[in-house]
């Protein structure tokens, strides 16, 4: 199957930092692959606002994401991380007023969400939206096959995809009956950040944009869906997940944690801001410059 | 199995299919005219009449429709666009069309599974008990509460009945299909096939199911298999009527697909004993006008009732459903789910669903939904879900959308890499498959799928134009 990416992290040498929860770091090796990786995102001095209220929102954002890295971004509510998210994957709601995204060398504001998508980009959404009448399976196979014709691999039927899915949905840790129910139609909150997993596992990416993943899940779940990650993402791939807890920051052991205020990255540090900002807060925090 | 009988005329089963004859005696026009004020429902009255081959004895039941239906039509108007049922929807193309009866009915095939028609070659182990001619006459005339001018124009002409009756207690497990087929299929080689003339049809269906018997019935209306430019024009006026017994059950599909420039007007009046159930899927796409009355009145508490209806209208046509639902006693309960896609700017949906809850139908759950997607400026939707309440103990909803389709589904389709087209045609499917789901069977599924996808992306496959 052209598209299936490995299932286990290659073995490499143990992370840079010490952690506290040592549980998943012990597979997590992408740290050292990282350094010196090349730029897989550069945004410079984004500017966006919401088109129908004229309401700026994006003040301005730069980052820049190698291959292999993991980027955390936190901030307080209504900071812009999850407009950020939504701008990168074209959502039409936003529009872009100033600066630049350049994702693997190419214009990303120029290309529609669905170019985007086949470029490499994923993102999860936050509350993904109920689709009734199409079911999980047939968007899956829609999806996957949307893929393998811009990689110019001949379409597959859904018996063929069959396999394929079932092993990916194993990944997640889910039930093959899921398969039937209609895309997020009456899904738990745990079960629709489960599906948006099982949509990255099929698809893959090279960037990854996990949008509070780890919000309404329980600690089991929030640990299949790190384990999911992990074995999906190869150490030459890269994440940029939105939180607001540390839990999935232990699990999936960022390289940079930014902490984004009114509109901007305010910090860019590694995971000493985030006990930085438990113990005095985002004000304190994003203030220090 | 063995219980059921299946008469294609309402006399009886002595009288073989379709050879029922004879012409209503009882009225005459020149004694109509002193009584209406519409010389033109006379005079397609009179045509009507005319094309009946006559043959005497005519049977109790028929005689006795058509002089209901008569005395009807004397103070029936043509229908303008200024009367309330009639005000969305144009029939002036039939008005200004020579309308050419078809002396028989429209070859209504009837396939069920093996085993039925054994049943109707050879006599079952008791003999069946037809229907008494003074039962079928009461079952049959009872005037309709609406007056209408199509069901009396049916009353009229129809040559004879189709009844399907089944005795107590007796579960059809194979459903009953009735194929309906274009009325000038046979005659498209006359000079008659002249641009403004059009053949009409006047079948009549009677179901009689007994106290707690259960029976499933696919209607099906078609066009001609050679009707490849979906070119002919003829009129369809059909009529089903259906009692339902106590604690019995009636599960009624209904497929329309007829040519785009035909005129399908069809009625559909149950009458629903206590604890009966009624389950309606209808999905109606064909015609130049598709319009559907339907009528149901709950006689007894405890019924249930399931209406599911979707429109689909993708070129200059009317998809006009008018529905009413009248309930008297206890405890129904009721689901009214209707859906329409306009896709076309010269297309127009209407839906006028009226639900009356009397004062004695105290705990009644009646719920009524109707949702409608406009895909191109100036397509038209006229939508006027009502529910009327008397009863104070009662659970009603209703609602209505109309829209686009959602942004945000899209753009979830889009970011997995799907491009916009795909996801249109996907999502305006997906809207419509709600109804088509609740189809009883698969064969039937499969294939209003495949027909309502061609029409909705002619590209897609056009092995079925």
């Amino acid at each position: 199957m052209a598209l299936s990416l490995p299932t286990h992290c290659s073995p490499t040498v143990a992370p840079l930092r010490r952690s506290p929860k040592p549980t998943l770091r012990r597979v997590n090796r992408r740290v050292c692959v990282a350094s010196g990786g090349s730029p897989l995102l550069q945004v410079n001095d984004l500017r966006a606002k919401i088109v129908e209220s004229n309401v700026e929102i994006l003040h301005g954002v730069n980052l820049t994401v190698n291959q292999g890295e993991v980027h955390a971004i936190m901030g307080k509510n209504g900071s812009g991380k999850s407009t950020f998210a939504k701008v990168l994957v074209g959502h039409p709601d936003y529009e872009v007023t100033g600066g630049s995204v350049v994702f693997k060398g190419e214009d990303l504001l120029e290309m529609e969400p669905e170019e985007r998508s086949l470029a490499g980009l994923f993102m999860s959404f936050q509350s993904p939206v109920e689709i009734p009448g199409v079911s999980n399976d047939e968007f899956l196979v829609m999806a996957y096959n949307a893929r393998r014709k811009k990689l110019g691999l001949p379409e597959l039927g859904p018996l063929e995809c069959f396999s394929y899915l079932m092993e990916k949905l194993e990944l997640v840790n889910m039930k093959p009956d899921f398969l039937n129910r209609n895309v997020n139609e009456g899904f738990s909150g745990g079960e629709r950040k489960r599906n948006e997993i099982l949509q990255l596992a099929v698809l893959g990416a090279d960037l990854a944009i996990l949008d509070e993943i780890d919000s309404g899940l329980d600690v089991d779940a929030l640990r299949d869906v790190a384990n999911a990650v992990h074995r999906i993402l190869t150490p030459e791939k890269s994440l940029l997940m939105i939180t607001h807890y540390r839990r999935i920051l232990d699990l999936l052991n960022p390289t940079h944690v930014h902490v984004m205020d009114k509109g901007k990255i305010a910090r860019t540090g590694d995971l000493s801001i985030v006990e930085a900002i438990e113990a005095d807060g985002y004000e304190t925090v994003s203030a220090l410059t | 199995m063995s219980g059921t009988a299946l008469f294609p005329a309402a006399c009886s089963g002595v009288i073989p299919r379709r050879t029922s004859k004879g012409k209503a005696s009882s009225v005459s026009v020149q004694s109509l005219q002193a009584f209406t004020s519409d010389p033109y429902v006379l005079e397609l009255a009179e045509t009507l009449e005319e094309s009946l081959p006559s043959t005497t004895p005519l049977p109790l039941p028929l005689h006795n429709l058509r002089h209901a239906s008569s005395q009807s039509l004397l103070s029936t108007r043509w229908p303008s666009r200024r009367d309330e049922p009639f005000r969305f929807t144009d029939l002036s193309f039939i008005r200004q069309s020579r309308i050419v009866p078809v002396p028989h009915p429209s070859p209504a095939s009837l396939t069920t599974a093996s085993p039925f028609p054994r049943s109707l070659r050879r006599p079952p182990l008791r003999p069946l008990l037809p229907l008494s001619p003074q039962r079928l006459s009461h079952l049959l005339s009872q005037s309709h509460p609406r007056h209408d001018l199509f069901w009396s124009l049916n009353g009229i002409a129809a040559p004879d009945v189709t009844l399907i009756h089944v005795p107590p207690n007796c579960h059809v497990d194979t459903p009953i299909h009735l194929h309906y087929t274009p009325p000038h299929a046979t005659t498209t080689t006359t000079s008659s096939s002249a641009s403004n003339t059009m053949h009409l049809s006047n079948p009549r269906v009677l179901v009689v199911v007994e106290k707690g018997a259960h029976v499933e019935i696919i209607e099906e209306f078609s066009k001609a298999n050679d009707d490849d430019e979906n070119e002919s024009s003829y009129w369809s006026n059909a009529a089903f009527e259906a009692v339902i017994g106590e604690g019995a059950s009636l599960t009624h599909s209904y497929i329309q697909t007829q040519s785009f420039r035909a005129a399908h007007i069809k009625w559909t009046s149950v009458r629903q004993e206590a604890s009966s159930s009624y389950k309606l899927t209808e999905v109606s796409s064909g015609g130049k006008l598709g319009r559907h009355n339907l009528h149901i009145q709950q006689l007894g508490p405890d019924t249930v009732t399931e209406l599911s209806t979707l429109q689909l209208s993708v070129a200059d046509q009317t998809q006009d459903l008018h529905s009413s639902l009248v309930l008297d006693h206890p405890r129904g309960y009721s689901r009214q789910l209707h859906k329409c896609i306009v896709t076309h700017s010269q297309g127009q949906a209407v839906f006028d669903g009226n639900i009356k809850v009397n004062r004695y139908a105290q705990q009644t759950d009646a719920g009524q939904l109707t949702r409608s997607l406009l895909l191109e400026p100036r397509a038209t939707v006229n939508v006027k879900p009502n529910l009327q309440i008397v009863a104070d103990d009662v659970k009603c909803s209703h609602g209505a959308a109309i829209s686009d389709l959602e942004q945000s589904q899209l753009l979830y389709f889009q970011a997995r890499g799907i491009d916009i087209e795909t996801a249109r045609r996907v999502l305006i499917f997906a809207f419509g498959g709600e109804v088509i789901d609740k189809f009883p069977y698969s064969s039937i599924r499969e294939k209003v799928r495949s027909q309502i996808k061609n029409l909705l992306d002619p590209s897609s496959d056009s092995s079925s134009f």
